[in-house]
């Protein structure tokens, strides 16, 4: 496949005068806004308080895991709600890395690679398993993580331990560097999944996400599609993961293999919209207002998260950026083919 | 190219009491067109969901092309040139029309890149949805999600179309386009078995009819023959021939 080509260039179907794109006409530009935005984050330490940084950073580890997710339920149909096991591991591989004398900010990427190898094994065992009793699977997985890690007495077993290595840093570059790693695990993330949807292997993910049965009769290797997406997800996951390690300074097995993170994960991508990139980050800035704006109201916090999330079950079914993208036929991230012919549209052959 | 596209051999399969196959075996040829006939329940679906790979059978062996694909699942059947329409549209409903066949021709035809989008495009305007490419496939009304349906098919690349109620309550203009469609893949060497409740639009595009009636084959040959063997008309017919000959 000419990668390059496939991805950018519009492409003339021989003899047709007919040429399929990938971009609506306004996406170009948006798309250079979001580069533009990714700079002026990249400056943001130096325009915020450092708790304003830190905010970010807990935003854009649950934009990262997400994203991930919404990759597994939102295309691959795999309702996972044990992700949480890969971001406990991807902390610990942080921890025993700090451990053994390495740098904890230059383990992120050696922690989700590590992630990726162990969900491996994980995913031949879950696969195993569909709908419900999956997502259930997923969960035992994450558990018994958890309780494996908590055994182990040398990385501080059900207490937990600090990350060593980072006490040499000065505050406010302890707080710059944990937020640039943040931000660039985000893009990272989000520009990974962009190109895997507009891959071919994202077209076979539209195709397993709208009808399983459908995708395989027209030959889709619906499985091994499935197994690329769960591993990719733990990598996200795992680097996720690493980044609260390092930032918080302190690993503990039940905060990090806390079920909660599905709970956010899954209120995040619904709310935003399952199946398209843009949800998650709608979906987790909605939560971040949210929160931020009414979380000294103690339970009606809750009441109120709860309410937003059945209201837009019932009347936004496909999230409220996937109403969006329906109504009016808009992507911020253009992963679609569209096809554009030498006469206008309605006045084709005839029916 | 061996003298059968696709063998069953003695294929038995049963739904607790229901008999769907009962030692049934037939064979295709390569470009033939076979009708499918037979009161509900005679197995016709699920024979078509035997061969497709869908559902596997109690006994019996199924070939296509001269190697048993008994062990292969539904994907790594379509690439060896099996094709199958749904008797309900199964639509990738939140991809544009364009992109269902964009996946059949990438993934079970294996064309990559411009190839794959040449091939994706030549099926649609083979059933005649090119001013519909960008619409999303779920707001398809039912003539176009058929049309769709068979796109798909194509677009994959078989050797073999199984075509299950493609022209079911579809009006009298629109059964001729399906009929056209499918005489035009004969042409080309590909081979078609086609369930179709409406008679009259079988007769008109097949060259081999078969029926049948709990899972066993109780007649099958020239289409006009069939549809006159008494044993047909009593497991099945009956009425339908009058509105046939009317026709």
């Amino acid at each position: 496949m000419s990668a390059a080509g496939e991805l950018l260039a519009p492409s003339a179907i021989d003899g047709t005068g007919f040429t399929v794109r990938r971009a609506a006409r306004s996406s170009g530009w948006l798309l250079g806004f979001a580069a533009a935005l990714v700079v002026l984050l990249a400056f943001m330490p130096a325009l915020v308080s450092h708790g304003d940084t830190s905010l970010l950073v807990n935003v854009f580890v649950l934009l990262t895991i997400s994203t991930m997710w919404n990759l597994l339920a939102g295309y691959a149909g795999l309702v996972s709600i044990g992700q949480q096991a890969f971001i406990g591991l991807g902390a610990y591989s942080v921890v025993v890395a700090a451990i053994n004398g390495m740098e904890p900010f230059t383990v992120i990427p050696v922690a989700a690679v590590v992630c990726g190898v162990i969900s491996i094994p994980v995913a031949a065992l879950v696969f195993r398993t569909r709908g419900g009793y999956f997502a259930i699977a997923t969960w035992v997985v994450a558990s018994a993580a958890q309780l494996v890690i908590s055994s182990i007495t040398s990385i501080g077993g059900g207490t937990g331990h600090p990350v060593p290595g980072l006490s040499s840093l000065a505050p406010g570059e302890f707080a710059n560097i944990s937020y640039w790693s943040a931000l660039a695990v985000v893009v990272v993330a989000l520009a990974a999944t962009y190109l895997l949807l507009r891959s071919r292997l994202g077209l076979v993910l539209a195709a397993v996400r709208d009808n399983e049965d459908a995708a395989r009769a027209a030959g889709t290797r619906v499985t091994l599609a499935r197994g690329v997406v769960f591993v990719l997800a733990a990598i996200g996951c795992g680097a996720a993961g690493a980044l609260l390690a390092v930032t918080q300074l302190q690993v503990e097995p039940v905060a990090a293999f806390s079920v909660q993170w599905s709970a956010e994960i899954i209120f995040v991508t619904l709310i935003g919209g399952m199946g398209t990139i843009e949800g998650p980050i709608l979906g987790t800035v909605i939560y971040f207002v949210l929160q931020q704006n009414l979380a000294q109201h103690g339970a009606w916090y809750l009441i109120i998260v709860g309410t937003v999330a059945v209201a837009v079950a019932i009347w936004f079914p496909r999230g409220l950026w996937g109403t969006v993208t329906r109504r009016l036929r808009f992507e911020f991230f253009p992963v679609r083919y569209q096809v554009v012919g030498p006469r206008p549209q309605d006045s084709g052959s005839p029916t | 190219m061996p003298a059968t596209l696709l063998e069953l051999v003695r294929i038995s399969k049963r739904f607790g009491g229901v008999v769907v196959a009962h030692d049934l075996s037939l064979s295709v040829e390569p470009g033939a067109a076979v009708g499918l006939v037979g009161p509900n329940g005679a197995g016709k679906t699920s024979l078509f969901s035997m061969v497709a790979g869908d559902l596997r059978p109690d006994a019996g062996t199924i070939s296509f092309d001269g190697a048993v694909v008994n062990r292969l699942g539904p994907a790594a059947r379509c690439r060896l040139g099996i094709g199958r329409t749904y008797q309900v549209p199964k639509p990738f409903e939140r991809m544009t029309v364009f992109e269902n066949a964009l996946v059949a021709a990438q993934q079970g035809a294996g064309a990559r890149g411009q190839d794959s989008h040449h091939r994706a495009f030549a099926s649609l305007e083979r059933c005649n949805l090119i001013d519909k490419v960008n619409r999303e496939a779920g707001s398809l009304g039912l003539l176009d999600r058929k049309r769709l349906e068979l796109a798909r098919a194509l677009a994959s690349g078989p050797r073999l179309v199984l075509l299950d109620e493609v022209a079911g309550g579809l009006t009298q203009p629109e059964v001729r386009e399906l009929v056209d469609i499918v005489r035009s893949l004969r042409a080309e060497g590909t081979a078609v078995v086609w369930i179709e409740h409406v008679v009259r639009a079988l007769v008109g595009a097949v060259d081999r009819l078969l029926c049948l009636a709990a899972g066993v084959v109780i007649a099958d040959g020239d289409p006009v023959r069939v549809l006159d063997d008494p044993a047909v008309r009593e497991v099945y017919l009956g009425t339908e021939l009058a509105i046939e000959g009317t026709v």
